[in-house]
């Protein structure tokens, strides 16, 4: 009870210190009640003269206009103590706490430097402060982590584009889930990441577009594979393995990964076509021989042909992603975010997936959209021992609804997910509010509330709720 | 969400809704002739041009007679780029990016807007968290959705649009002053199917008799209450167009008034087809050295 109300008063006080701080502003005026439009009135159109002061400086660049800097205070913290059954009569506690106190900054820098070249850099830094996981995980002392994130050098010549360095590839028409989004790492390090945009991790590739008269040529060659990190030692994902999970030993191995896609644009529909050679994002990690140690990281290389499309009409668009893989490993469990904790089995199968769904414009203020993932292994039997049995069989793949209302000329957004998987094991349920304060301050909101049964690993975060908090300050 | 809005918008955005050619009207025009000619040099300014804006929205209150924000206004600036196509350029392509606030910063939207209402308008947008471009559903070019806010702002769809000018009765009332200016008032009506569109079911424009600029519009709900009013001010020759440079519009319901600046209107501008497609969303080394070129034109 007592972490519930630390939760909840630092999101006060953090809502409060923002008003504060927005309302601090000169040149408050005090109104008259009754407005008299009635009739001619005056106004005084000086209020934006400045506008047009800018205009005739506008020449007078500086080199911070490349920089963009956003900072970030967030809380979060699971809020419902209750104890999870994982087995008859072993009931798990969870008591609620604070999970997360971090400060953060993010930096990016954008300067097409000469006629056909632009440069792209952005970067992370996270301090972690008092009670969160990563704190409590250092012994209680304050860590600082940073992290590159984009780096990649762009030329365009003619009809070409040619960009190197580390960078991301999406893939696929379904947002959120879709089959084909599989080119990039990501990390899902605890719940205050749902949506995969914030999750891909950049790798370094050297990507080459065609864009011809009628479509469009998208190559890349990803010169240093990397794969999904293991979850942080006391994030909520993380669970003390039997073995240390380490990162893959690449030794004098070579790893590339590459791929194409062409795309088209017809009248109200885009369509694509892309094959690729990947390695699966995820590590598959063996128990040491000796039985002592450090897990053994393997990696899985698979081949992948997809097909993606969109068609609108009217308010109505729909998406569409096909994907066919041959060799991938039998058990990749495909719930965002829990990844770590399947424990794959050494078998190869071809599979197909499909991602489909809808985006809805109920009006220009509300919109809904809905992704279906559906996958199967073929032949999904053969190669099991007698006895054996897969984690996935038959069809399994997850849904994804979205619902966003615009209030207050954008000001304020509020938006809701619920995420389950198809088998109905399992149901995560966002609510979220985000207020854009003023052109530097926003603050934004949510709570997230999980349901799972035994079938499901987010068992473990049964019935969970976790309640956060972010105050933004851009410039 | 705000895709929706910002297609449905864009390319009026870039026609500005207050600019006309110096003509010499010597002659007497009816009420339609004056909204034809609006509509037909609107359409001009439109093709092959190059726009810098500022909006500018805020709070606002009655201070000693006067008009005037309550709080610091949020500021957005954007550039937009635009090209007629089709029969007579009443098809067009434009694309806007989002200069500031950094927040926004490289939001960009490329939009085909069709006047046959059989065909749906087109946008696709680029979110660089996204990473990737994604097609906007839009809706048709027949306005058939509610008019929404015009990148937060107090200025809606409906009020940037043009045309249609059969589904509206238009009468002058009168020759009249307003700041100073003879000006023409006439007064648009939308007929049953138009009116179950709008949010308006009276319009009243205040035509600068000289300049046609619109120095003044007024609109009323169903019940005939004055729920908006807009005022063109700094009207000056840009290009050889008188045009509003300021555009206020304040909506007297909420207590919110958004400004319109033009900064920098240039039309005349040789504007490639493939400036206007999908490349200039994601490949950024080429959108700045093609902007960097439609820039020189201007220099």
């Amino acid at each position: 009870m007592i972490e519930t109300k630390k939760i909840a008063g630092l999101a006060v006080a953090t809502l409060l210190t923002v008003l504060n701080s927005a309302n601090a502003q000169d040149d408050i005026l005090v109104l008259d009640d009754d407005v008299p439009f009635n009739g001619d009135f005056t106004f005084d159109d000086d209020l934006f003269s400045s506008a047009f002061d800018e205009g005739s400086s506008a020449n007078s660049s500086s080199w911070l206009d490349d920089f963009t800097v956003k900072i970030s205070q967030q809380f979060s913290g699971q809020i419902n103590t209750h104890g999870i059954e994982i087995a008859p009569g072993i009931t798990l506690p969870r008591e609620a706490e604070l999970e997360t106190n971090r400060l953060g900054a993010n930096i990016r820098y954008q300067n097409a430097f000469a006629p056909g070249w632009f440069l792209q850099a952005s970067a992370q830094i996270r301090i972690y402060l008092h009670d969160d996981y990563q704190f409590r995980a250092e012994g209680d002392s304050i860590d600082i982590e940073s992290r590159g994130n984009e780096f990649f050098l762009q030329r365009s010549f003619n009809q070409h584009s040619i960009k190197l360095g580390r960078q991301t590839v999406v893939w696929g028409e379904t947002s959120g889930n879709s089959v084909l989004d599989v080119i990039n790492t990501t990390e899902f390090r605890d719940f205050n990441i749902i949506d995969i945009e914030d999750a891909r991790l950049n790798q370094w590739m050297l990507v080459w577009d065609y864009f011809g008269e009628d479509s469009n040529f998208s190559s890349f060659v990803n010169l240093y594979p990397e794969f999904n990190p293991a979850a942080v030692r006391g994030s909520p994902f993380f669970f003390e393995p039997e073995f240390n999970l380490t990162d893959y030993e690449r030794g004098s191995s070579m790893l590339i990964e590459a791929g194409t896609q062409w795309r088209k644009s017809f009248q109200g529909s885009d369509i694509s076509i892309m094959a690729a050679y990947l390695y699966e994002n995820q590590l598959r990690h063996e128990d040491p021989a000796s039985l002592m140690g450090d897990a053994v990281a393997e990696t899985n290389d698979f081949f992948l042909l997809g097909f993606s499309a969109n068609r609108a009409i009217g308010k109505l668009l729909l998406n569409f992603d096909l994907a066919y893989s041959h060799d991938v490993l039998a058990d990749s469990f495909s719930f965002p975010g829990t990844a770590s904790l399947a424990n794959p089995v050494n078998l190869k199968k071809d599979q197909i997936g499909t991602s489909f769904g809808f985006e809805y414009a109920i009006s220009n203020e509300q919109s809904v959209s809905l992704g279906m993932q559906a996958q199967m292994l073929l032949d999904e039997d053969e190669g099991l021992l007698p006895g054996q049995s897969l984690i996935n069989d038959g069809v399994f793949g997850s849904w994804l609804v979205r619902y966003s209302n615009t209030l207050m000329n954008s000001d304020l957004v509020i938006s809701s997910t619920l995420q389950g998987d198809l088998a109905a094991n399992s149901l995560l349920a966002l609510l979220g509010a985000d207020y854009t304060i003023n052109d530097n301050w926003a603050i934004g909101g949510q709570i997230i509330s999980i349901t799972s049964n035994e079938e499901s690993p987010l068992l473990f975060f049964a019935e969970d709720v976790r309640l956060s908090a972010t105050l933004t300050y851009s410039f | 969400m705000q895709g929706n809005i910002l297609s449905k918008g864009l390319i009026s955005l870039v026609v500005a809704l207050f600019l006309i050619p110096l003509q010499s009207m010597a002659q007497e025009l009816s009420g339609r002739e004056i909204m034809e000619k609006l509509e037909d040099n609107q359409r001009a300014t439109s093709n092959s041009a190059l726009s810098r804006m500022q909006l500018s929205t805020c709070k606002f209150g009655v201070s000693e007679g006067k008009i005037t924000c309550a709080e610091r206004p949020r500021v957005k600036s954007l550039e937009s780029v635009g090209k007629g196509y089709g029969i007579d350029l009443k098809d067009s392509r434009s694309i806007a990016i989002l200069l500031d606030p950094p927040a926004e910063r490289g939001i960009s939207m490329l939009s085909f807007i069709y006047d046959d209402g059989a065909r749906d308008n087109e946008t696709w947008l680029y979110l660089s968290a996204l990473g990737r471009v994604k097609r906007i559903a839009s809706g048709s070019s027949d306005d058939e959705t509610e008019p929404g806010s015009l990148f937060g702002s107090e200025f809606t769809t409906e009020d940037q649009d043009t045309g249609k000018l059969d589904e509206y009765e238009i009468n002058l009332l009168e020759e009249t002053v307003v700041s100073g200016r003879e000006v023409w008032k006439i007064e648009t009506i939308p007929n049953e199917e138009r009116a179950r569109q709008s949010r308006y079911s009276r319009t009243v424009l205040y035509v600068d008799k000289e300049r046609f600029v619109e120095l003044r519009i007024e609109m009323y709900d169903q019940y005939g209450k004055e729920i908006k009013r807009m005022l063109g001010a700094r009207v000056e020759l840009m290009n050889g167009i008188w045009v509003a440079r300021s555009t206020t519009i304040m909506n007297l319901v909420t207590n919110r008034l958004s400004n319109m600046a033009f900064l920098e209107m240039h039309t005349g501008i040789d504007v490639p087809d493939e400036f206007l497609t999908q490349r200039t969303l994601t490949d950024a080394a080429f959108r700045e050295t093609e902007l960097a070129k439609l820039r020189a034109q201007i220099d």
